[in-house]
């Protein structure tokens, strides 16, 4: 290991009544990385954000952040510490504009000082919608929104951005784009955890992907790696009888 | 809001300068109808940290008006001796700091609730409170309370209340315009756009909805005590009224939702017109409030400021449109 690991996840469960959404995950991302977790649907992915973020809380397990456990604090302290997350269906302030919704990233997020002017600006410059920034988050395409939640996101100044399925739903040229933003996150210096479907956005951008299936991990490596993992096939194609 | 802020004050303290000096050539009826519009924006204003800024419309704020009047009237009962001038400032600090507790206890459940659940629990606080306020012998709810006359002996009593519901109101206005432009009020902001994202951006959510609700309820708490001093004597049906309740939120609906000058608006022109225009066609003057209030919802749900503002949208699209 090169750096100390930004996230930890040890032994992480959840229980929804007899569903075992989340079973004894444990895994580490280090810093300055793209890791993405993949797995069929219902696999837990959603649900591993959800208790990351403090959305949820875990039936057993520790979620670690910079070494620090943050299991159990409120989501507004996780995000003063420095996580961010952006929604897969985008959950713009509707009635402000995009500055004005990256500018309340901006103003909150990360505890510290903070530039707000600036850093609005370079949220939006990052995320590539600068061009947008006094129109109404209303009139956004699909395609922009979810830009708009990468920038509100990356503005709190998150040294962890948990994106969900930022590329579902995208045509091929605007999950380009997006995957391009991505990679321009992890140059300034943020960490990206990505939950994707997109096979080849997955493995062109990650340095490492773990696959969820049924809540449990089974498979942590480099795309390669995984994509030639028996279990991971079998759980994507099915295993011959 | 791009205006500087030193301009912005001068000329809100400008347009005061103006309607403190309205009662001189007014007519004695138009100082009570001034009065109750002054009043009644200040209470608007208040409501609106809460209930335009964070989005938390409450339907019981009258149950500040009466605790703040109550608390303050028992106490000043029990100071007769001291000197008009000071009994109104120590009821004041006393109905504020009644409102305060009372808000500080209520918020932490209450404020759990979201929408109209939140609008009626409040109802229910506001009920609460008049109950108990009227069936608790020494709160004297039933039997009434005398207030000391506080206006100067020079003064005429209704130009004394207009002005000083003038500057309470003024007050409470830049009280409001600050914590707008403030970094709690783009927390407040985001609150009523979407609470679970703004928590997730770091939005402290829960400390910031506390802070607003105990804000708008001191300052709602003041104002009643003032117009609890303008009556002279009040009952619990005098202050817990679910007309204000009502009221409330009628004015920031009429003038604009979530906006600083919505709330004044609407007070100004909904008590000017049940006031001034309804004021000989008392049995019609309910009827003709909820036609109206039913007619904008209908025409213009953003309120007056809402109809300006689409109205400047239409234009920018009209002067940006390539000619036909």
């Amino acid at each position: 290991m090169s750096a100390a690991p930004i996230l930890g996840v040890e032994a992480l469960s959840k229980r929804f009544r007899g569903l075992l959404a989340i079973s004894d995950v444990s895994f580490t991302v280090e810093p300055g990385s793209i890791t993405s977790v993949i797995g069929p649907n219902g696999a837990g992915k959603s649900t591993l954000f959800n208790l990351v973020t403090g959305y949820l809380a875990p039936t057993a397990g520790t979620v670690l952040f910079k070494g620090h456990p943050i299991t159990g604090l409120a989501t507004n302290r996780i995000a003063e510490l420095g996580i961010a997350r952006a929604f897969q269906i985008a959950r713009p302030f509707r009635d402000l504009s995009v500055a004005e919704n990256v500018r309340i990233g901006a103003l909150f997020g990360k505890a510290g000082r903070r530039d707000v002017v600036a850093t609005t600006r370079g949220a939006l410059e990052l995320a590539g919608i600068a061009h947008l920034a006094e129109e109404p988050a209303s009139v956004l395409t699909v395609g922009q929104l979810r830009h708009l939640e990468v920038a509100r996101a990356i503005a709190t100044r998150a040294d962890l951005l948990l994106a969900d399925e930022p590329c579902a739903g995208l045509n091929p040229t605007e999950t380009a784009a997006m995957i391009d933003v991505l990679r321009r996150i992890r140059s300034s210096g943020v960490t990206v955890v990505l939950v994707e479907h997109d096979m080849p956005s997955v493995m062109e951008v990650s340095d490492r992907v773990l696959v969820l299936e049924s809540g449990r991990l089974i498979a942590d490596g480099t795309p390669g790696e995984v994509s030639k993992n028996p279990q991971v096939i079998a759980a994507y194609l099915g295993t011959p009888d | 809001m791009t205006q500087k802020p030193a301009a912005f004050v001068a000329i809100i303290l400008g347009c005061a300068v103006v309607l403190a000096l309205a009662p001189l050539i007014l007519p004695p009826f138009y100082v009570r109808v001034g009065q109750l519009m002054l009043y009644s924006a200040g209470l608007a204003v208040a409501w609106t940290i809460l209930g335009g800024f964070a989005g938390y419309a409450s339907f019981g704020h009258a149950a500040f008006i009466g605790v703040g009047a109550f608390a303050a009237g028992l106490v000043e009962e029990r100071l007769t001796g001291l000197p008009p001038a000071l009994l109104l400032p120590i009821g004041m600090l006393v109905g504020g700091l009644a409102c305060a507790i009372l808000s500080a206890a209520v918020a932490y459940p209450i404020l759990r609730l979201r929408g109209t659940f939140f609008a009626i629990a409040m109802l229910g606080v506001c009920h609460v409170c008049a109950e108990l306020n009227n069936n608790i012998d020494v709160l004297q709810g039933s039997l009434g309370l005398n207030f000391p006359a506080v206006a100067p002996a020079a003064w005429d009593p209704a130009v004394f209340f207009y002005e000083l519901y003038l500057a309470a109101g003024v007050v409470v206005f830049l009280i409001a315009w600050q914590i707008q432009r403030s970094r709690f009020g783009a927390g407040l902001l985001s609150i009523r756009e979407d609470e679970d994202t703004a928590r997730m951006l770091g939005v402290p959510t829960e400390r910031y909805k506390r802070i607003a609700f105990v804000a708008s309820a001191v300052l709602t708490g003041l104002l009643g005590v003032i117009y609890a001093h303008s009556l002279g004597y009040i009952t619990t049906d005098s202050v817990y009224r679910d007309d204000t309740n009502l009221s409330l939120i009628v004015y920031s609906l009429l003038g604009g939702m979530g906006t600083l000058f919505g709330p004044v608006i609407g007070a100004f022109m909904l008590v000017f017109i049940t006031q001034v225009v309804l004021a000989r066609l008392l049995d019609f003057h309910l009827f003709a409030t909820g036609l109206l209030l039913v007619l904008l919802v209908l025409a213009a749900p953003g309120g007056v400021l809402g109809l300006v503002k689409s109205w400047k949208l239409r234009r920018r699209a009209a002067a940006t449109a390539p000619a036909e």
